[in-house]
């Protein structure tokens, strides 16, 4: 099965140009959708997960018209919006039990079970009997997680799971996924670059609305080797550096500033080669070669 | 601080757009009341009360605090909740603010800003009164002479009572909202303060308990109705509302109280962001984990999505949205509200007098009726609540990208609130029962709870909720829902009020009426049934459209959702939509067919206008001399099943008059649509010479002209035919079970003025002139009419009456023949004396009590009471009052005329009794279900009802009023002076003395809300608190003054003079008013004849008042009482322009002490002679006094009866 997405437009209300023209063609396995806030990685999330109309544009999955047969999609979709609530006052249990029945299990023991799997699945097992009102942030997106997983969805999106989460929940979270994203599709929304890096064997990077790049994460970083410098400085000449080049990533490492510039050739005095990662991928795509808006 | 946070808060509303509409809809709704006919506040002016008078502009101030609460909880319980609800409360209270700037700068803010946006309240009167008359359209006080324009009319109200009221709203949203930080509780605090009034209304059913009821309101509506309940038309048009007494008392109790939550709020709050919770958290049991989360392996599951699935999906749901609900906190105080009210009326329910009903299921149903506005609030507010539900909690994206059909969702909550409404109604009957159970009635009709209950109530339920549903869901924002709904109610009223009130255009019409133990709830089922499934096909077309349009997915524009609507137009929902279209079509077609076209429509100004036709088309006809009916000889089949009659036979008409009479003019009963089927004088002769079919009346032109003394026989058939169903809620006097009509439904001679306008606001709306409800003592018309019109004077009666075999059927005279024919059931009644021409047509399933009266003469009375079986309560004792009452009549009055005497049971679709001639039908709601707990402190209701009916076969039976001003003193002011004789007789004086208090409560009431002019009791004219109530505390007192052997002696004296009056008779006329007064006055010596006056052909009304009582203990058996106290008289003109009048009164001076049994006895009572305005008094007593004053036992009418008595102390003793 495949997710084709063609020519996707979304204006919204107020004017914001949510999706200029998203083409993508995701296969089965873990698909990292890379972008800053605001890029549009939820709009773009939201319409594949039936919760939304583009204004133009198609969205095919399989056999299956996206736009139009919403029914058969959500049959086979698992959906982890990026920021959720639950009813305070009911337990996990009981409400992954409620929301299995909604996702058609209907038979009670596989529905038991299921629960069950998922609930130590997202080490929520211990605390399945207190009320949701009560979880911390990590817990509960755990359990967003658990819901998504219901039914074996064959298309699964989730749209910054790892944010709130722990280092270790975090790593906890990524295999999970990556147990699962074998014989599906994964659509993983992040703006952390690790979160990609890790897991995904396909990605996209999409900022204000437009697709920047879309490849493997190898070819990604095929693409820049060679042609990311480091150099650092004092703050002082900070300014100065921005005015010259292309910096694509600017960090304090021990109280120094540490910046990045993108250049098939050595820039100057005092840069150094250096290895690029999918980090400088993503930030040549945002601030390096994208065009900047008059 | 505190000022910049109340600048802040004041900036904030300036640019809310809400403050702007707030205003705007107070400044609407108040300037249209004020200046158009159809929106009414309060609706105490018209009449004599000047719209603009200082009384209706407080009345309708405070009114406005009333609908203010809505926009008083929407901007005072948020000012710190939204600090909460924008998460800026973190930001805000690590800034420098003191809680006290914070809390204090935000309350007044927000109060100032409430204040202003109150004040289009009486910007909105001022300018309405001041440019009413200039506007395209009418007020309806157009025609009226206005008072001058007042500022301080408009202010002081909204000062005393508007301003009061909003801080002590203000203070209770705020606290609540502050403190519970859910916007919820402020609503429950809202409704709570709507019982209160509610309750406050309640406790009001016993007089005993104003002062508690004035308290216990927190709008100050009760205290200023109670301040303001004896004031006369006059002062209520001169005299601003004065913040005094009761209502001083109010407002400071409520304010303190405010104050009080004021401070209990800046207590109570704690200035943080994370707050305690109210319950520790329950320790989580931790369980050993035994398994590593990477080992687990997510089983595959079946996914199984069809119809089955879908099924179990909604229940699923409905069963979540069932939980939530019920368990939301909310939720439970709403519905703990609600039954507190229904505990705390179910003491004072079906009272009369201060006396309670028997709890028989069908006033049990009523009393459960006063949860319907809990039911309401529950339906918009939870019906809102649960199509938000998933968004309030940001669970929706989740829900909505569920394998969930459109609409399992909506049906899903639909049937969860059904759920929640079913277990409501159980709680209900459970409650209804416990009741019943409370007072020791044990004879529950659950059936009949379930059938009212799950028909009427439930579908109620249901349909407010798909309506509700399908605002919020095309609102698309909760809160604008909510205002929609409310903007729906008024809509609805409004164009109610504006005429439409066809059931078609009323939402969810079609009531299922009263239940009655007789006539069970009869023919309203067939228009109910019928009209409930017009309203839940409309409803489920609002619910196909709902699914369509429900927002799924997170975009809510209309573009958007109209897009998807399409794709959910699947081939289920379109024929669902499409076969409900077709049955609210057809229904509506069908309702309109028995309402329009099978039966006569008429909204009330048509009907006013056909009123209107008639006077201006034959007015011309009023007292034309026509021949009278002189005999009555019908056949009337009843056909209760059908609701149908037909009644043939004839009238013998004879001419009284000097000339010979060549036209008859007939008046058919065209109101209750009575059809002629045929109508001959003599030998079918006579020709039409013009007919008004509109009007039902024609001329008819004899033969021959009538030549005086001669008589002709008219013979006709009028059929009374029932089709399908009304608009309204049909004839209920020809029903299953229990008819009760009288000959108004046969044809009648002449014009009849009663079928005119009288109420003069009216007739200025139509531009007729004003008219007098009666016509003046020396009208020779009048005087040679009785009060049973003009038709008649007396009438040879008899009558055959034909009904189903399991009915007995009852007319004025006595049984003949009773046999069966045709499978049908036959009673030939026939009087054997003349009597009025005014006679019952009874038919019920009755079971008979029967007994007999013998006078000391011999006379031997048979008595009936004719009942519905379940109804035995209180049969003995209106049998123990008929004897008592034909015993004292009899040997006072004058002999009874009749060999038996009747009393019929009718259902309690009216609550009256009526006497006719030996027969009394005596409505199941009053008497037959009374129940007297405590014989020494409740009122014996049904003994005093049916002493007052069978007073009237003396008072109207045997002397029948010319029908001129003053005509009620003759009949019903004394049938009730007659049955207080009665009670007097049989009561102890304590009670008497409670009745007299309910009469004076009820004249003075009556007479403030007088909307022509009072009359004195001699020139009464038909209103009710004057001949009823205010002639039972003259006839007492007339009694206590001059002797009631000498008042009965005059009584006596009228009856052998006037008995059976009328142009035929000696005196050649009926009786007047005056006429009898003659004869008091000749039992009256001389030294009280001023009573005469001051009490019959004057409005008098006295204030007597205790101010100070002393005792000085001269020896064991003599104490000296010194009583200080003030008289003062006065006299009312017909507006209640009181002027005070010299005194040379005889007045009761009264001590108590303690009897035996410890309770307050005489010790002494005489009348005094009172001169001047102040008094002492010196009286001796033998025992140790307790209270004492003047006119302790109120005989005489004072509007502060409660301070005509003192506690006696001792007196500081100076030797």
């Amino acid at each position: 099965m495949q997710l084709v997405i063609e020519n996707l437009n979304k204006t919204y209300s107020n004017g914001v140009q949510a999706l200029k023209n998203i083409s993508l063609t995701i296969d089965q396995g873990m698909f990292g959708l890379l972008g800053p806030n605001g890029a549009g990685k939820s709009s773009l999330m939201r319409t594949i997960a039936t919760l939304q109309e583009p204004d133009s544009g198609s969205i095919q999955l399989g056999t299956i018209n996206v736009l139009t047969q919403k029914d058969e999609v959500r049959k086979a979709l698992g959906y982890l919006p990026q920021e959720f609530g639950v009813y305070p006052k009911v337990d996990a249990e009981t409400l992954l039990s409620h929301l299995a029945v909604l996702k058609g299990i209907t038979d009670k023991k596989e529905r038991n079970e299921t629960v069950k799997a998922l609930l130590q699945k997202t080490n929520l097992y211990e605390a399945r009997k207190k009320n949701l009102g009560g979880y911390s942030g990590g817990m509960k997106q755990r359990f967003g997680i658990a819901q998504a997983l219901l039914a074996n969805p064959k298309l699964i999106i989730v749209d910054e799971p790892t944010a709130g989460l722990d280092p270790a929940e975090r790593n906890r979270f990524l295999n999970l996924l990556s147990e699962i994203g074998e014989n599906t599709i994964v659509i993983l929304s992040t703006h952390i670059v690790d979160d990609v890096k890790e897991l995904c064997s396909d990605m996209a990077i999409i900022n204000k609305g437009q697709v920047l790049y879309k490849g493997s994460p190898t070819q990604a970083l095929a693409q820049i080797r060679g042609r990311v410098w480091e150099i650092r400085v004092p703050k002082a000449e900070v300014e100065v550096l921005r005015a010259q080049f292309n910096i694509i990533s600017e960090k304090l490492v021990g109280g120094t500033p540490v910046l990045h510039v993108l250049a098939d050739t050595e820039p100057g005095e005092g840069f150094v080669a250096v290895d690029g990662d999918l980090e400088d991928v993503y930030f040549s795509h945002i601030f390096g070669t994208a065009p900047v808006e008059a | 601080m505190l000022k910049e946070i109340l600048r802040f808060e004041l900036a904030y509303r300036k640019k809310r757009s809400a403050t702007y509409i707030y205003f705007a809809i107070l400044f609407l709704m108040s300037f249209f009341a004020v200046t158009s006919k159809y929106i009414v506040i309060g609706g105490v002016a018209g009449g004599q009360i000047v719209e603009n008078s200082p009384y209706n502009l407080s009345f309708m101030t405070v009114i406005m605090t009333f609908a203010m609460t809505f926009i008083v909880s929407a901007i005072m319980g948020v000012p710190v909740l939204r600090d909460f609800d924008h998460k800026t409360d973190s930001m805000l209270f690590t800034t420098p603010v003191s809680k006290f700037a914070y809390l204090f700068g935000r309350f007044f803010g927000s109060f100032v800003v409430t204040v202003l946006v109150f004040s289009a309240v009486w910007v909105a009167f001022m300018l309405g009164f001041a440019v009413g008359k200039y506007l395209p359209w009418e007020p309806s006080w157009a025609a009226k002479e206005m008072l001058p324009f007042n500022f301080w009319h408009y202010i002081q109200p909204f000062l005393t009572l508007g301003i009061t009221n909003l801080f002590i709203q203000a203070a209770l949203y705020f606290a609540a909202g502050t403190l519970s930080r859910q916007t919820i509780v402020i609503y429950v605090q809202g409704i709570v303060l709507l019982v209160l009034y509610q309750i406050a209304d309640t406790v009001l059913e016993d007089i005993d308990n104003k002062t508690l009821a004035a308290m216990l309101d927190p709008f100050g509506f009760r205290a200023f109705q109670i301040y303001t309940e004896y004031w006369s038309p006059a002062q209520k048009n001169s005299q601003l509302v004065p913040l005094e007494g009761v209502l001083l008392w109010n407002r400071l109790l409520w304010l303190g109280l405010a104050g009080l939550i004021l401070a209990g709020t800046y207590f109570g709050f704690s200035f943080s962001v994370v707050r305690k919770g109210w319950r520790k958290a329950k320790a989580a049991v931790a369980e050993k984990v035994t398994f590593k989360p990477e080992n687990v392996r997510i089983p595959t599951v079946r996914q199984v999505l069809n119809a089955g699935s879908y099924l179990t999906m909604l229940w699923q749901q409905a069963k979540f949205y069932f939980k939530i609900t019920t368990r939301d906190v909310p939720f439970i105080g709403i519905v703990a509200v609600g039954l507190i009210n229904l505990i705390v009326s179910s003491f004072y329910f079906g009272e009369m007098y201060g006396t309670g009903s028997y709890p028989i299921t069908a006033n049990v149903l009523g009393l459960l009726d006063e949860f319907d506005l809990f039911f309401l609030i529950i339906v918009i507010f939870y019906s809102g609540e649960l199509i938000w539900r998933e968004r309030s909690v940001n669970m929706n994206l989740i829900m909505d990208a569920l394998p969930v059909p459109d609409w399992v969702n909506l049906v899903a909550k639909f049937i969860g609130l059904v759920m929640v409404y079913v277990l409501l109604l159980l709680v209900l009957i459970v409650m209804g029962m416990g009741v019943q159970a409370a007072h020791g009635y044990f004879n529950f009709e659950i059936p009949l709870y379930v059938k009212s209950l799950f028909t009427s109530t439930l579908f109620f339920l249901v349909a407010y909720t798909l309506l509700a549903f399908f605002i919020q869901v095309m609102a698309n924002d909760k809160f604008i829902g909510y205002g929609l709904m409310f903007v729906f109610f008024i809509v609805t009223f409004t164009i109610g009020a504006m005429g439409v009130s066809h059931p078609m255009f009323m939402f969810n019409s079609g009531n299922l009426g009263d239940y009655s133990d007789m006539n069970r709830y009869g023919h309203f089922v067939a228009r109910f049934s019928w009209l409930k499934f017009y309203w839940f096909t409309f409803v489920c077309i609002l619910f196909s459209l709902s699914v369509v349009f429900a927002v799924r997915g997170s975009e809510a524009v209309m573009r958007t959702r109209l897009r998807l609507g399409r794709l959910r137009l699947t081939r289920p929902l379109v024929t669902f939509a499409l076969t409900t279209i077709i049955a609210f079509t057809g229904t509506g077609f069908y309702v309109y067919y028995n309402t329009n076209q099978l039966n006569k429509y008429r909204t009330q100004e048509e009907g006013e206008q056909w009123a209107v036709d008639y006077e201006k088309t034959l007015k011309k006809f009023n007292h034309l001399p026509q021949p009278k009916i002189v005999e009555s000889n019908l056949r009337v089949e009843l056909y209760p099943d059908e609701r149908d009659f037909t009644a043939e036979g004839y009238f013998w008409l004879k001419n009284k008059t000097e000339q010979p009479l060549a036209d008859v003019h007939i008046q058919e009963d065209i109101l209750n649509d009575v059809q002629t089927e045929y109508l001959r004088f003599g030998n079918g002769d006579a020709q039409v010479k013009q007919r008004w079919e509109k009007y039902g009346y024609t001329i008819y032109t004899l033969a021959q002209p009538l030549a005086p003394g001669d008589s002709v026989k008219m013979d006709f058939k009028v059929n009374f035919t029932t089709r399908g169903f009304t608009a309204g809620g049909g004839n209920t006097s020809i029903v299953q079970n229990g008819t009760f009509f009288n000959n108004t439904y046969f044809p009648s001679i002449g014009y009849a003025e009663a079928a005119e306008l009288g109420d003069d606001d009216l007739r200025r709306k139509y531009k007729l002139p004003e008219k007098e409800r009666m016509m003046e003592q020396t009208d020779p018309r009048g005087l040679s009419q009785s009060l049973f019109g003009d038709d008649a004077d007396y009438i040879r009666f008899q009558m055959i009456i034909g009904t189903s075999p399991d009915q007995i059927a009852i007319a004025p005279g006595y049984l003949q023949k009773e046999w069966e024919e045709k499978g049908r059931k036959y009673y030939h009644y026939q009087m054997d004396i003349p009597m009025v021409n005014f006679y019952s047509i009874v038919s019920a399933r009755y079971e008979v009590k029967r007994d007999q009266w013998k006078s000391a003469d011999g006379q031997v009375v048979n008595l009936e009471i004719y009942y519905n079986k379940g109804h035995e309560y209180n049969l003995e004792q209106m049998m123990t009052s008929a004897k008592k009452s034909l015993g004292y009549f009899s040997a006072n009055f004058s002999p009874y005329q009749f060999r038996q005497l009747r009393i019929m049971e009718f259902p309690r679709y009216a609550s009256f009794a009526q006497s006719f001639a030996n027969t009394v039908p005596f409505s199941e709601g009053i008497g037959f279900i009374q129940k007297v707990s405590n014989p020494e402190k409740d009122l014996d209701m049904p003994y005093y009802v049916t002493a007052h009916e069978i007073g009237h076969q003396w008072w109207g039976h045997q002397v029948p009023e010319a029908s001129v001003k003053g005509n009620a003193m003759l009949s019903e002011t004394q049938a009730q002076y007659s049955a207080l004789m009665v009670m007097k007789h049989s009561f102890t004086p304590e009670l008497m003395q409670k009745f007299l208090k309910y009469e004076v409560d009820k004249y003075l009431q009556g007479r403030a809300m007088e909307r022509k002019k009072e009359q004195p009791l001699v020139l009464v004219e038909g209103q009710g608190y004057i001949h009823y109530n205010k002639g039972s505390v003259i006839m007492y007192a007339l009694q206590d003054y001059i002797g009631e052997a000498n008042v009965n002696t005059a009584l006596r004296n009228f009856l052998a003079d006037w008995q059976y009056p009328g142009p035929d008779s000696k005196p050649g006329r009926y009786p007047t008013s005056r006429d009898l007064l003659g004869y008091f006055r000749a039992e009256t010596p001389d030294s009280l004849q001023y009573l005469i006056d001051d009490w019959f052909e004057h409005i008098t009304l006295y204030e007597n008042k205790t101010t100070e009582a002393t005792y000085v203990k001269q020896s064991d058996t003599k104490y000296e009482v010194t009583l200080k106290f003030s008289s003062e008289k006065y006299r009312a003109d017909s507006a209640g322009n009181d002027t005070p009048q010299k005194l040379a009164e005889w007045i009761d001076v009264g001590v108590y002490g303690k009897d035996k049994a410890d309770k307050d006895s005489l010790l002494y009572l005489q009348k005094h002679k009172i001169t001047k305005q102040e008094n002492v008094i010196k009286v001796s007593v033998p025992k140790v006094p307790t209270k004492a004053g003047i006119d302790p036992l109120n005989k005489l009418i004072d509007r502060h009866p409660d301070d005509n008595t003192k506690t006696v102390s001792q007196a500081e003793t100076t030797s």
